[in-house]
């Protein structure tokens, strides 16, 4: 069974010989049964291996890790702001600078509402169409989302922010324009993809919960870029 | 950095223009964000996992698996955004399963003779199990083989990239693999 050219059977599978090589071995291959065989076998276990599936640990690793990195309460960590600043000073490339930089006023909204979350109504929402950083965006904190006036609010802020970006997104540095759009699209993608998940199991409250936090996400963001918007002008 | 050789589509390296779903969570993870972390690790802990059962056996694997992560958390501030978070991760699980790994080379000897372990094993079954054997028989190879095997056609990396991460010459990379899929072949044909 062994010849010559069994030893580079791998090779030729995998496309690393040379023009020369490969050649010779098809020829070969033309007339060795066994050269033949061991080629489709070792197909076969290539084919095999990448259909792999991976593996879940049997046990939730997630509180030993939380707990190795100071959020075993699974509450929300005191985030050091000035230390997440310094860290990213050094470690960041100036496009990194102006997304942390977008981020950080993200989560220091997203901090806000968490520091003052809304009651556990269905959706509270504050004044609609807020324009700049600071004004009342409506707060989302969803266990059972219900279609109704609260949706309607956060649409109508969410459109009237992403107007305000629009109308000033000429006087944004181009990067964090393109920063700004990309997370927005992430966000809006999460959003879409929580509301199909949603379609076919409106009672999971993790579910609800995902969704809330990303629409707060996108909220906040907004919110933030309209501020940037206002700072330049 | 290019798609792996081999066209196997388990690495997803950054495109340009492309966006990484992961980014929002890696940057508010950057952060401080423990809950933003907490969906990163969810997302990528199977795929974590199974690289790490693969390429150390059942033994330790739980410690290794949260060892990955909470390196991930102390390292987030080093991810630049120039691939997918979850290239960036796995990188740095190998990194960390390799460290592991040495540290316990000496309780791994027995691994080092060869194929004998893989003969031990009983020969082919037929489905369902047949999945469970095949991952029975990668444990069961030689750790040099198992390794290159795991990286190459499972998880997608070229010889290039392994040769860098294992300290090897691109020749020896490739043939390890021959070697472990020979083997494999040997035990699956019984």
């Amino acid at each position: 069974m062994s010849d010559q050219w069994t030893g580079r059977l791998s090779e030729y599978l995998d496309g690393e010989l040379s023009p020369e090589d490969r050649g010779a071995l098809e020829s070969h291959l033309r007339g060795c049964v066994a050269c033949g065989a061991v080629l489709a076998d070792l197909k076969r276990i290539v084919a095999r291996a990448r259909g792999l599936e991976d593996r879940l640990p049997e046990r939730d690793l997630w509180p030993g890790i939380a707990a190795r990195i100071g959020a075993s309460s699974g509450e929300t960590p005191a985030i050091d702001l000035a230390r997440a600043r310094a860290r990213r000073r050094w470690s960041f490339s100036l496009p990194q600078l102006a997304a942390a930089a977008v981020a950080l006023m993200t989560l220091s909204g997203a901090t806000v509402w968490l520091l003052h979350p809304a009651p556990p109504a269905a959706v509270v929402a504050g004044p609609a169409a807020p324009a700049s950083a600071g004004s009342g965006a409506p707060a989302i904190a969803v266990s059972s989302r219900r279609p109704g006036s609260a949706d309607q609010s956060y649409a109508a802020a969410v459109s009237d922010l992403e107007r305000v970006l629009e109308q000033g997104r000429g006087r944004l540095d181009s990067t964090t324009v393109r920063v700004i759009e990309r997370n927005l699209a992430t966000i809006d993608s999460a959003i879409a993809q929580a509301q199909r998940a949603l379609a076919a199991d409106s009672a999971s409250v993790y579910l609800n919960s995902h969704l809330a936090e990303t629409m707060q996400r996108k909220l906040d963001l907004l919110r933030q870029a309209a501020a940037l918007v206002s700072s330049v002008s | 950095m290019t798609p792996p050789g081999t066209g196997v589509a388990t690495l997803e390296h950054q495109a340009p223009g492309r966006t990484d779903p992961d980014a929002v969570d890696a940057t508010l993870a950057a952060s401080g964000d423990a809950h933003a972390f907490e969906r990163l690790y969810r997302t990528h802990l199977g795929r974590i996992s199974g690289l790490a059962r693969r390429m150390m056996g059942d033994e330790d694997t739980d410690d290794v698996i949260q060892d990955v992560f909470v390196r991930a958390w102390q390292k987030l501030a080093t991810f630049r955004g120039e691939s997918a978070f979850g290239t960036w991760l796995h990188r740095l699980a190998i990194n960390v399963i390799l460290g592991r790994r040495e540290t316990l080379g000496i309780r791994r000897q027995r691994h080092l003779d060869g194929d004998t372990a893989l003969e031990a094993l009983p020969g082919r079954r037929t489905t369902p199990e047949i999945s469970m054997d095949f991952e029975t028989a990668i444990e069961q190879l030689p750790d040099g083989a198992r390794q290159v095997f795991v990286l190459h056609d499972v998880e997608g990396y070229r010889h290039e990239e392994i040769a860098e991460m294992l300290g090897l010459a691109t020749g020896t990379s490739k043939s390890q693999l021959h070697r472990a899929r020979m083997a494999l072949r040997r035990h699956l044909e019984r």
